[in-house]
């Protein structure tokens, strides 16, 4: 056991040897998280406002007047063109000048005041953002307008039907995020994110750049066990997610003001058993690549995977059976699921022990793998 | 010359084909992309799973929540008996929104006071935004029904027409008609496709040509190229070439399954489209080479193409819109060929417009890429350190 351990330590200090010497990567792998923070909180505005409309008025009365100044005090849009109608708002969404348009018919007023008025909202949908966002806020401040009017005309009928506010109201709550904040989305899921693509692509590399600067006859000739190798590319890496996770959090929480709901050390230990996952995914992808590019291509395919289908932008529940059986492959799924709930809803283990377990099952299988597969490309 | 930028094209198409597992990888990975967005991605969420706690149980509640599901946004997946229930669906993430009636609702309704409450989980984006929005306009619109059959039964003259009962729309004073200009059904791949085009190609181009220079670096083969006739410039061009053949026939598998499996409708100018992709795909291919001599091996090669790639993503316009950013972001964006090229795609492919109003973007394309075509030839050393 003794000499084992002695091995091992040996193998790490030349795997932390190595890691350390290429100050250029290490640098790059340090500060790539913080960049991809800020990048997310200062240019991604999730809930879209003041979208860029153009407006053909083509009544110019009060009634328009009203249901523009309705558009734009929501917030949701701003007036940046006016034009003469449909034709030249339609030519302006071309060109990308505005995302959205409204159009008022002539003679709005005596419209409104018949009863028969029409408006004519229209959104650009070459951009899902600006029409999620768009569409449903359009929806929302012609229909408020529209009782508005018509509470108004009931009151000079003369008729007392309590129109100033409908019978039944609905009060949203948005749990863990009351104020729909991007970062309280964004900071949870991508400091695992982050940590998955640096586990991963830190180990990716390490075995396949072995094997192509010729190094791995070196080892293979010391008394090193499979096992004994993986657990000490692992090590060294190890450390560098970890200050990486550490970053980014701290980041998130003391800069971003993101509450952290749950136990941080219960985050920090599962943290710890999502790293060894990603880590083991890694040298298993190091194992198969015959070459570093290899390696690299894999990892590409990886990430984008963990984009579309973990759950870290797009919703899992939607996705077909067989989608979310291949979105089961990966760590992430089950890491953000983790992190959702102890971050963000403050939940203990009692809620994601499920995911817990079934990350260090992962973890478990993925150095078995990876030693299994590197033995036999002994060859 | 020409025989020599030949000489190294020829080496490179060798190497490019022998590596099999590479290029199947490389190949393929756009089509996964392509049937990923095409089948699994589902942007606007509706069928959110809901838990209900109706404290009345009346007619009135039933309208309600009836009203929620049948717009197709919120399924009920469970009746619960109190609010603390309702919360611990959604921390265990069994739900994802809560409705909350209260008791004597049908009373309620009638005084006018009655209010419900809506719980949704804010831990996930798009599901609490679609549940917020829809929450938001159905609620709104059933309550613009209960309040016109309230003002038709005390005889209020709405003029409903008697044969036509149908809406509430047709009663209001005003009705605003919403119009979604390229993309009526709101279909996530005409979202998609355009943008994917131009995420793709420069990732590959920006790839595979850091990865071919660093290569022969950390191989040490470059010695063996400095002692050659060949130039700096030609032996760029020479890399160049697969590089772009690769990223080019990508690019057309990539909209061929779009256009005829996925029916997204290309609306423009197919070889306008063709011709400026071509021009889009030197721009990658002089970032490529720029990150390439700024690295010393392929792990740091690797590493600048992740957050060359990252903050193109991010900045380029391709998930989020870009007049959201902040002034100086904007800015940086135009750092990446990415930023002109979406709103070429875009314009071509879901909006069908022509040069006529693309100039500017095309103009400012063609300058970067003669921009940095030109500082990559002269960062680009072939060096010996």
């Amino acid at each position: 056991m003794g000499k084992r351990l002695k091995r091992l330590v040996a193998v790490i200090k030349k795997e932390m040897i190595q890691v350390l010497r290429d100050r250029r990567t290490l640098a790059i792998v340090l500060i790539t998280p913080l960049l991809e923070l800020f990048l997310f909180s200062y240019a991604v505005d999730m809930t879209v406002d003041h979208i860029p409309m153009a407006v053909a008025d083509m009544s110019l009365d009060n009634e328009s007047r009203a249901l523009i100044k309705a558009l734009t005090a929501s917030g949701y849009f701003d007036i940046t063109l006016s034009v003469r109608d449909e034709e030249q708002v339609v030519r302006a969404i071309d060109e990308g000048r505005v995302q959205a348009g409204v159009v008022i018919p002539p003679d709005f007023a005596q419209q409104v005041e018949r009863g028969d008025a029409q408006a004519l909202i229209l959104l650009d949908g070459s951009d899902s953002f600006t029409v999620q966002s768009g569409y449903s806020a359009a929806m929302a401040i012609a229909q408020a307008e529209a009782i508005d009017l018509l509470a108004q005309q009931v009151g000079r009928l003369g008729i007392s039907v309590s129109l100033d506010s409908l019978p039944v109201t609905t009060a949203t709550h948005v749990l863990y995020n009351p104020a729909l904040d991007d970062m309280v989305f964004i900071v949870p899921a991508l400091a695992v994110l982050i940590l998955q693509v640096l586990s991963v692509n830190l180990t990716a590399m390490a075995v396949a750049r072995e094997r192509e600067l010729g190094t791995i006859e070196g080892l293979l000739i010391t008394p090193i066990r499979p096992t004994e190798l993986m657990l000490s590319k692992m090590t060294p890496n190890l450390f560098v997610s970890a200050v990486g996770l550490a970053s980014i959090t701290l980041l998130g929480i003391y800069w971003f003001d993101v509450p952290f709901q749950g136990d941080p050390w219960l985050f920090a230990w599962v943290s710890l058993l999502f790293i060894i996952s990603g880590l083991g995914l890694g040298l298993l992808i190091s194992t198969v690549s015959h070459t570093q590019h290899q390696a690299q291509q894999i990892t590409v395919l990886l990430f984008l995977l963990n984009l579309l289908l973990t759950g870290f932008i797009y919703p899992r529940a939607p996705m077909p059976p067989v989608v979310q059986a291949i979105g089961n492959l990966i760590p992430l799924t089950y890491a953000i699921r983790i992190t959702r709930g102890i971050f963000t809803k403050g939940v203990g283990l009692s809620f994601v022990w499920t995911d817990v377990l079934a990350l260090a099952f992962y973890g478990g299988m993925m150095i078995i793998a990876a030693s299994v597969t590197f033995k036999k490309r002994l060859d | 010359m020409l025989r020599r930028i030949w000489a190294v094209m020829q080496k490179e198409f060798i190497q490019t084909l022998r590596d099999r597992r590479t290029l199947v990888i490389l190949i393929s990975m756009p089509m996964i992309q392509l049937l990923l967005f095409g089948y699994a991605i589902n942007m606007s969420v509706d069928h959110i799973p809901t838990v209900v706690f109706d404290r009345s149980l009346d007619t009135a509640s039933h309208a309600y929540v009836d009203a929620m599901v049948a717009s197709g946004s919120f399924d009920v997946t469970d009746y619960v008996s109190s609010q603390a229930q309702v919360i611990e669906a959604i921390d265990a993430g069994r739900a994802q929104a809560g409705i909350i009636v209260p008791p004597d609702f049908a009373a309620q309704v009638e005084h006018g006071t009655a209010q419900v409450l809506m719980l949704v989980d804010g831990s996930d984006f798009f599901t609490s935004l679609s549940a917020y929005n829809a929450a938001e306009v159905i609620a709104q619109v059933h309550a613009t029904e209960v309040l016109m059959s309230k003002a038709e039964r005390s005889g209020l003259p709405l003029g409903r027409d008697p044969g036509q009962g149908s809406g509430q729309q047709n009663l209001l004073p005003l009705d605003t008609r919403l119009r979604i200009l390229y993309n009526p059904n709101l279909d996530d791949l005409w979202f998609v496709i355009p943008g994917m085009l131009a995420m793709l190609i420069q990732v590959q181009t920006i790839a595979l040509t850091a990865a071919a220079v660093v290569r022969e670096r950390e191989r040490g083969n470059i010695e063996q190229i400095l002692v050659t006739p060949i130039r700096s410039g030609e032996f760029m061009l020479g890399k160049m070439v697969p590089t772009a053949l690769i990223a080019i026939v990508n690019l057309l598998t990539v909209l061929g399954v779009g256009v005829y499996w996925f029916d997204v409708p290309f609306q423009g100018n197919f070889w306008l489209f063709l011709w400026l992709s071509l021009l889009y795909v030197l721009s990658g291919l002089g970032l490529g080479l720029l990150v390439s001599t700024v690295s010393q091996n392929q792990k740091q090669a690797h590493q600048l193409v992740a957050v060359t790639t990252l903050v193109g993503l991010m900045l380029g316009g391709f998930i989020f819109p870009r007049y959201t950013m902040p002034p100086i972001l904007r800015v940086a964006g135009n750092l990446f060929p990415l930023t002109y090229f979406i709103p070429i795609s875009r314009g071509i492919i879901t909006k069908g417009v022509g040069i006529e109003l693309l100039w500017e973007q095309v103009a400012a394309l063609f300058v970067y890429v003669v921009a940095v075509l030109l500082f990559a030839a002269r960062a680009f050393k072939p060096r010996l350190d």
